[in-house]
């Protein structure tokens, strides 16, 4: 019975290990990147140990032998927004440029510098893409440790020789999405599944986690509310995570039924939440990152615009600089309104009913931005 | 009166003294906001009764209070569960899972309970039958569905979020729902409903059944039970099972509730199952008093929301999020009153030769 006893535990907690390393995921072939002819080093991902052997993918039928390596935001991609648009840029370097890739999916923030080390050890990628300023602790040291290693960040700046940095104005193209929503909540208007109360001008917003990043789109959005009206309350709440949906849900319910007529989201996947509350109240949302009334088209009827942030851009361009032999290392580029970084995209649905002095409004204003006679804050505690 | 009574007393009058304190400061509190609405009290009061406060309250008491539930027959019984949160994970991921594959919601369901089920049987023969650690056993039962879901989703729908799917209808009373504030409990979805249902049939069969006094004899002196003829061994083995069927109902009831099931880090249930053992704790294994502590949870939960979106309180927004936490550790170091059962935790060797 004893030797029972202590077999079954060891049983379980092999399990439970087993099923931890299932959680953490090892490194994974990008099923896009061209074709990759060694068969069976997928059966292994879940094992969470493997520098999976990339020979395969390199010596495969592109026309290019770089191989590049995505570590994304703890979000995982199919979250409709940032991941997946990295996704779409790495996706599109390996339809024109034929090269190849591994990404990994962290679920915790501690998984990153595991991960960054264990793509930059075995020497095989030509370029390591970090997605979410969430990695650029880890990779501050990193980059450090394999000064030969190339490496972009998304979302951060990483100040190494080795290191392309990319930010976006997310309060630019937040400042966009919040002038039209503070001259919507002012009118009457109806388009979808959803209506405003012009009677009431309040608008929300809903944070991911407080910071500099999700910072800045409050800031933006805030100041694009107060350049349609000084008089439309904003409503701001933060969930603590990207991931407690039903958070999300009932923190923007709250709003809602507090006469919200619009919410703007900045909360990864407990945006979904965000959407459906606007669904059961029978009001709008913006969406973030994506233009997520194409990836979350259940929600079409409700999603205004999206605050879209062309994370497929800088990933894209960072593994282009690769391909060309150019990569800039050591540097910061941001993406603006400008560059068409960020862009306030219209729903897909019911962005075509927003009437033509809004829409004018808010291009006059995007203009106004990036000929520098609007400036727009970064930080909610300027406002 | 000897020393240590004395010291008894005057620890307890103690505590009963600073009870009472903060009773009375709740109710200057109110008063306050009753005199002058316009102060922030007044203001608090009013976002805090509202329709729509109340209906958050009870969406968000769900899964804790069902997960609630459960834990009360497990550890009533003597097998501590504290795995509920990897139930809620793992019938979460299945219930959106099988409702996608099936198209109907309440098969979903039925599917995501079956598999909360089979877990908590797993951990059921580890802890009875090869008597392992059971708050080990807890934890790997935890782990296993937190690794487990998100996995799974990855194979199936190729990352860490499943495909959304239908969720459950409203089901409004008409003219009750038309109530001021208590209007939004006519005004739910069927799992607020049902887990009224589930509170109430887990009092009668805890307190009024045979069954139930079987579980809790099993737990308090499992010995006399055994002597007077019952199987321990399957009483608590039918515990545990309740267990896992209850907390299932809640984690499909919150993935179900939402349409998709969010596996990243914490995956969306998100410490729900560990805030239901609190409850249960506070609620001193008294399902009635678990769902009241739920509500206190909940219900703050949903005020800490109105309070950050509405700014009433001029204090960071990351503390205006621990509001619930806080207030429970108050209460509960105050008010609390938790009496473990006796056997909780020890495995039991009935004397007979098998």
């Amino acid at each position: 019975m004893n030797v029972d006893r202590r077999t079954l535990i060891k049983a379980t907690g092999a399990a439970g290990i087993a099923g931890l390393a299932g959680c953490t995921g090892g490194p994974t072939e990008g099923g896009d990147s061209g074709s990759n002819d060694s068969g069976g080093s997928g059966g292994n991902d879940s094992s969470g140990s493997g520098n999976e052997s990339t020979d395969g993918g390199s010596e495969s039928g592109g026309s290019s032998d770089i191989n590049v390596g995505m570590i994304y935001a703890t979000g995982g991609l199919g979250d409709g927004s940032f991941n997946d648009q990295a996704q779409t840029g790495v996706q599109q370097a390996s339809e024109e440029f034929g090269v190849s890739s591994n990404d990994v999916q962290p679920s915790e923030v501690t998984e990153f510098q595991t991960f960054q080390q264990q793509f930059a050890q075995g020497g095989e990628y030509d370029l390591i893409c970090c997605i979410g300023f969430l990695q650029a602790e880890a990779l501050a040291e990193t980059s450090q440790d394999y000064p030969e290693q190339n490496f972009m960040i998304v979302d951060s700046v990483v100040e190494q020789s080795n290191v392309a940095s990319y930010t976006f104005g997310e309060n630019e193209g937040s400042f966009l999405v919040g002038q039209m929503a503070g001259l919507l909540t002012q009118q009457e208007f109806s388009a979808g599944a959803g209506q405003t109360s012009p009677d009431q001008t309040t608008v929300g917003f809903v944070g991911g986690v407080e910071g500099d990043l999700i910072g800045k789109f409050e800031a933006g959005y805030r100041a694009g509310v107060a350049e349609a009206s000084e008089d439309i309350e904003v409503q701001v709440s933060y969930v603590g995570n990207f991931n407690d949906v039903q958070a999300g849900n009932e923190a923007a319910t709250a709003m809602y039924n507090d006469g919200a007529d619009i919410v703007y989201h900045a909360a990864g996947n407990a945006g979904t939440g965000v959407f459906q509350a606007a669904q059961e109240a029978g009001k709008f949302a913006i969406g973030v990152d994506q233009d997520q009334s194409l990836t979350k088209s259940g929600y079409a009827d409700v999603i205004l615009a999206s605050m879209v942030k062309r994370v497929d851009t800088a990933v894209y361009t960072s593994i282009e600089n690769v391909v060309n032999d150019s990569f800039n290392g050591g540097s910061v580029t941001t993406l603006g309104l400008e560059q068409e970084g960020v862009a306030a995209v219209y729903g897909d649905q019911i962005g075509s009913e927003i009437p033509e002095d809004v829409t004018s409004a808010v291009s006059e204003s995007r203009q106004a931005i990036i000929d520098g006679n609007i400036e727009v804050p970064a930080d909610p505690s300027n406002l | 009166m000897s020393n240590a009574t004395l010291e008894r007393t005057s620890d307890l009058s103690t505590r009963r003294l600073a009870g009472i304190a903060a009773l009375v400061a709740a109710a200057v509190f109110v008063l306050w906001g009753l005199v002058a609405p316009a102060s922030t009290p007044g203001r608090i009061l009013r976002v805090m009764f509202t329709k729509s406060a109340l209906s958050a309250t009870l969406r968000l008491s769900v899964p804790i209070a069902f997960a609630a539930l459960g834990g009360i027959f497990a550890e009533k019984s003597g097998v501590i569960n504290i795995g509920l949160e990897g139930l809620l994970i793992i019938s979460a991921f299945t219930g959106v899972y099988a409702t996608d594959v099936t198209g109907d919601i309440w098969l979903g369901l039925l599917i995501g309970v079956v598999s909360s089920v089979l877990l908590a049987a797993l951990f059921a023969v580890v802890c009875i039958e090869f008597r392992a650690d059971q708050i080990i056993a807890g934890l790997a039962v935890w782990l296993i569905a937190l690794g487990l879901a998100p996995f799974a989703s990855q194979v199936i729908y190729g990352g860490p979020n499943t495909a959304s799917v239908e969720t459950f209808n409203t089901i409004t009373i008409p003219g009750l729902a038309g109530i001021p504030f208590f209007g939004a409990l006519f005004d739910a979805s069927p799992m607020v409903y049902l887990m009224f249902v589930a509170t109430v049939a887990s009092w009668y069969t805890l307190n009024r059944t045979s069954f139930g006094r079987w579980v809790i004899a099993s737990g308090e002196n499992p010995k006399a039970l055994d002597t007077a003829g019952v199987d321990v061994t399957r009483v608590r083995y039918a515990a545990v099972l309740i267990s896992g069927l209850l907390a299932g109902i809640g984690g499909a009831a919150l993935s179900l509730s939402l349409g998709q099931f969010v596996g990243n880090g914490q995956t969306m249930v998100n410490g729900k199952g560990f805030i239901a053992i609190v409850a249960y704790l506070f609620g001193n294994y008294n399902p009635v008093g678990a769902l009241l502590s739920t509500f206190l949870f909940a219900g703050l939960d949903a005020l800490q929301l109105r309070l950050q979106a509405a700014a009433i309180i001029a204090v960071p927004q990351s503390l205006v999020r621990t509001i619930p936490y806080v207030a429970v550790i108050v209460v509960l170091a105050l008010f609390g009153k938790t009496r473990l059962p006796e056997a909780a935790g020890e495995h039991y060797e009935s004397g007979e030769d098998r």
